[in-house]
């Protein structure tokens, strides 16, 4: 038997929370939502408090909250259009660049693992890649026009400068450098969902990648490099992505976000139907046609759609999640 | 169908969900009588009926222009849907056929001259595709528009020179102007790419556009040329004369249906159809033949003064040219010596993030006095336009391209076929386009040229023949158009 035991209730935001996000050190989250303000949430003995507000740094919603891996960066993107980065490098958080160029509203942005680069997404169906340029400049790389509704989310691929994103256009676009002109260009197109694709999570090692949709199923995908043992055909040398898994029946409404533990390997959803839900992969798992269990169900996790979900990356078992509903909760899963 | 405008303006549209013709925002304009029982309106079969005058009359229904369209901040993605009823092969075709054609305002005009002009860069596409030498394609193009019917097959080379003369005065001017005032008039950017222009109309406004070059394009100079020149010299009312364009791009489209390039006095457009590589080789595929297939034919020349016709390059002697028609090179080149006395300077360009953003410096005792840029695409239009926003940028002119490698790489130039890749083709352009013969910008002919068309008509009209305006187009935020 496995449960998700609800550690604490965080309240403090006014209406919709859209994002939680954990500093890499685990020790620390931000939120953000409807209320145009970023809270940093720390530990004081065993509870979770409100360290520091950010306000003033958009006119509108915020969306989405990312820090870099360094830890020192934290971004925000929001409907105002804009894309800020907060720092502390004064002792206190500023807001020291502001990302303009996007159309109107900024829907997600994600760190590279290097932290060299930054993704951003939005409303003008365009997804944009920008270099850290140091002494908070940030350059344009690159804006891909590749996806034909509004971009949902961009995620970036665990370990290699690979980019990801999901679109109301029912797709999800892999994106990386050619050298040769250092332009961005999108490789690969992952077909199979019937509706919005909402989030998505790449696995530890970023050979799996899995999406999750309004279609109200989870879909599990595997790259195949061009030297595959499996005989999966490749066009040149971009590795092809084969939808090997789809979890459905599971989820009675809209899943709006998915993450993938890279320390336990579980994935958890939110889901429209105020349900958090984990996965775990089968023992007898075949690599290439793989099964997931549904091991833990969290009825009413939240008193309206569950927003955002997210794993302590420090692999302690600890979930976060926040909702339309005002509240952010911090879960710990145990397994007994 | 994938948009065929250039990435800038697909940015622009501002719709993602909800069709455009659900959320036009463009206002109807009603003929109001004055009555005293207000409208009854009946909805018919076959349209609907005012009948507050006492017998039925059938309402028109609203049509959509293209001008509306491009005056106004919502869907671009529609306007093309309107273009294809102005400006594409079939209503070529049909005009070649009838010899008559009805403009944006509605009227319809006899034509009794069909010209054609032909830019440097579809040539090189065309002659790429049907694997032929560029004076031989030229002479094939030629044959074949006559075919169809054409009285005047013309190259731009003539235009080009009078905007890039233009082009290279504005610059001296605004140079000289910033030195002595607070206005900041530099960078001053080129105006050549529509789809930058009605990017920069609609997302930057007032930031961008002053700096925004009012020189007219080569396309829209070859206009009035046409139009006012020809037309006078030919003793044919200008409506009369039905100009095609053969341009790289079909933002070009949008340049020639631009209210700014409707002639109020002459009642017409400068442009009136602009036809591109790729719609020209499906017209050929249509007619199952290959463009070498047709008779060779010369160019006509009609300008009162002597050169010899044919499509020429601009840009430095020697260098390899921008493609885009090598404003960046032949402005700089007069304003050294201009400005700073200084004759044949070596064109050497230093890539900067990438190879669409260059830049190249004059250095005068020591001192940077020139620093000019070439950015093309629109990831370095994003930079420019925030580092000009931010009061950062270092440069006095920049020549903006809206597509990756510029006009060469126009995205209606003929594609790549299969097992090419777009950069080796155009690679293979750039090298074709240096084996064309150098133009004489700012020769005697083109000083020529001008005097006999613009000499006598005063510096306000001749003002007014080469340079054109712009406009910020507000954004409107309704709350109906926010989605998550």
């Amino acid at each position: 038997m496995a449960k998700l035991e609800l550690q604490q209730n965080l309240i403090g935001h006014k209406g919709i929370v859209w994002n939680v996000s954990w500093h890499p050190l685990g020790n620390m989250f931000s939120s953000c939502g409807e209320d145009k303000i970023i809270k940093l949430w720390s530990k004081e003995g065993d509870k979770w408090v409100t360290k520091t507000v950010l306000v003033d740094g958009h006119q509108r919603t915020i969306r989405e909250v990312a820090w870099s891996p360094c830890g020192n960066f934290l971004a925000s993107a929001s409907f105002d259009g804009t894309t800020a980065i907060w720092d502390k490098k004064s002792g206190q958080f500023e807001c020291n660049a502001t990302l303009e160029g996007h159309e109107n509203e900024v829907k997600s942005v994600s760190w590279s693992p290097s932290g060299n680069l930054l993704a951003t997404c939005g409303r003008d169906k365009s997804v944009w890649v920008w270099e850290v340029a140091g002494d908070d400049e940030y350059v344009c790389e690159a804006v891909l026009n590749s996806h034909n509704q509004d971009v949902k989310k961009v995620v970036w691929h665990p370990t290699s400068d690979i980019l990801a994103s999901s679109s109301y256009d029912n797709t999800v676009k892999v994106y990386k450098e050619d050298q040769l002109d250092s332009d961005w260009t999108c490789i690969a197109t992952l077909h199979s969902h019937d509706s919005t694709v909402w989030s998505l999570a790449f696995d530890k090692t970023g050979k799996r990648l899995a999406t999750c949709s309004d279609d109200k199923t989870v879909k599990i995908w595997q790259s195949y490099g061009p030297d595959n043992q499996e005989g999966v055909i490749v066009d040149g040398e971009d590795a092809t992505w084969k939808c090997v898994c789809t979890l459905s029946g599971y989820h009675t409404r809209c899943i709006y976000d998915i993450s993938w533990c890279h320390t336990t390997g579980l994935l958890a959803t939110a889901c429209g139907d105020d349900i958090l839900r984990i996965f775990k992969e089968a023992d007898d798992s075949d690599p290439n046609a793989p099964s997931f269990d549904l091991i833990c169900t969290k009825l009413n996790a939240h008193s309206q759609d569950v927003n955002c979900v997210q794993w302590n990356p420090s692999g302690n078992g600890e979930l976060l999640s926040c909702s339309d509903d005002g509240e952010i909760r911090i879960w710990k899963f145990i397994m007994e | 169908m994938a948009s065929r405008f250039s990435g800038a303006l697909q940015l622009t549209d501002l719709d993602d969900f909800i069709t455009p013709s659900q959320e036009c925002i463009k206002p109807v304009k009603i003929e109001k009588k004055k009555t005293h029982t207000g409208s009854k309106i009946k909805i018919g079969e076959d349209g609907y009926f005012d009948l507050s005058s006492g017998k039925e009359q059938k309402l028109q229904k609203v049509e959509i222009t293209l001008a509306d369209c491009l005056a106004c901040s919502g869907c671009i993605t529609s306007a093309e849907s309107v273009l294809i009823t102005k400006q594409s092969q079939e209503e070529l075709l049909r005009v070649f056929s009838e010899r008559k054609y009805t403009d944006s305002r509605g009227v319809t005009q006899d034509v009794s001259l069909i010209v054609i002009s032909i830019a440097p860069q579809p040539l090189l596409s065309l002659a790429v595709r049907y694997k032929l030498e560029p004076e031989e394609a030229t002479r094939k193009l030629a044959g074949y528009f006559r075919s169809l019917g054409a009285d005047l097959v013309l190259d731009m080379t003539v235009a080009e020179d009078l905007s890039i003369m233009e082009a290279q005065q504005e610059f001296v001017q605004r140079y000289r102007d910033q030195a002595d005032s607070d206005v900041k008039t530099l960078p001053m950017l080129a105006s050549a790419c529509p789809g930058w222009v009605c990017y920069a109309e609609k997302a930057h406004g007032s930031y961008i556009l002053p700096y925004i070059s009012t020189t007219k394009s080569s396309q829209q100079v070859m206009g009035s040329l046409v139009k006012q020149f020809l037309a006078t010299k030919r003793q044919l009312p200008p409506g009369a004369l039905y100009h095609v364009t053969l341009m790289p791009c079909y933002d070009k489209k949008l340049e020639a249906s631009r209210e700014d390039f409707y002639n109020e006095i002459l009642n017409c457009h400068d442009v009136d159809c602009v036809i591109t590589p790729i719609e020209l080789e499906q017209m050929l595929s249509n007619q199952d033949k290959d463009l070498s297939e047709f008779p060779d034919s010369s160019l006509d020349w009609c300008w009162e003064v002597s050169m010899t016709p044919g499509v020429r390059r601009h840009g430095a002697p020697g260098a390899k040219s921008s493609g885009s028609g090598g404003l960046a090179d032949e402005v700089f080149m007069y304003a050294a010596k201009e400005l700073f006395g200084e004759e044949d300077v070596p064109l050497v360009y230093k890539n900067l993030r990438n190879p669409d953003f260059r830049e190249i410096t004059l250095e005068k005792d020591g001192q940077e006095v020139l620093r000019f840029a070439i950015a093309n695409g629109f990831r370095n239009i994003q930079n420019l336009v925030q580092k000009l926003k931010r009061g950062k940028s270092p440069y006095h002119y920049v020549e903006v391209m809206a597509c990756p490698s510029g006009c060469l790489n126009g995205g209606a130039q003929v594609r790549p076929t299969e097992g090419e890749s777009g950069r080796s083709l155009v690679g293979r352009l750039q090298d074709l386009m240096e084996t064309l013969p150098r133009a004489e910008t700012s020769g005697a002919a083109v000083r020529h040229l001008w005097s006999a068309w613009l000499g006598a008509a005063g510096p306000e009209r001749a003002r007014h023949a080469l340079h054109t305006s712009y406009h910020a187009v507000q954004t409107n935020d309704i709350a109906l158009t926010t989605k998550w």
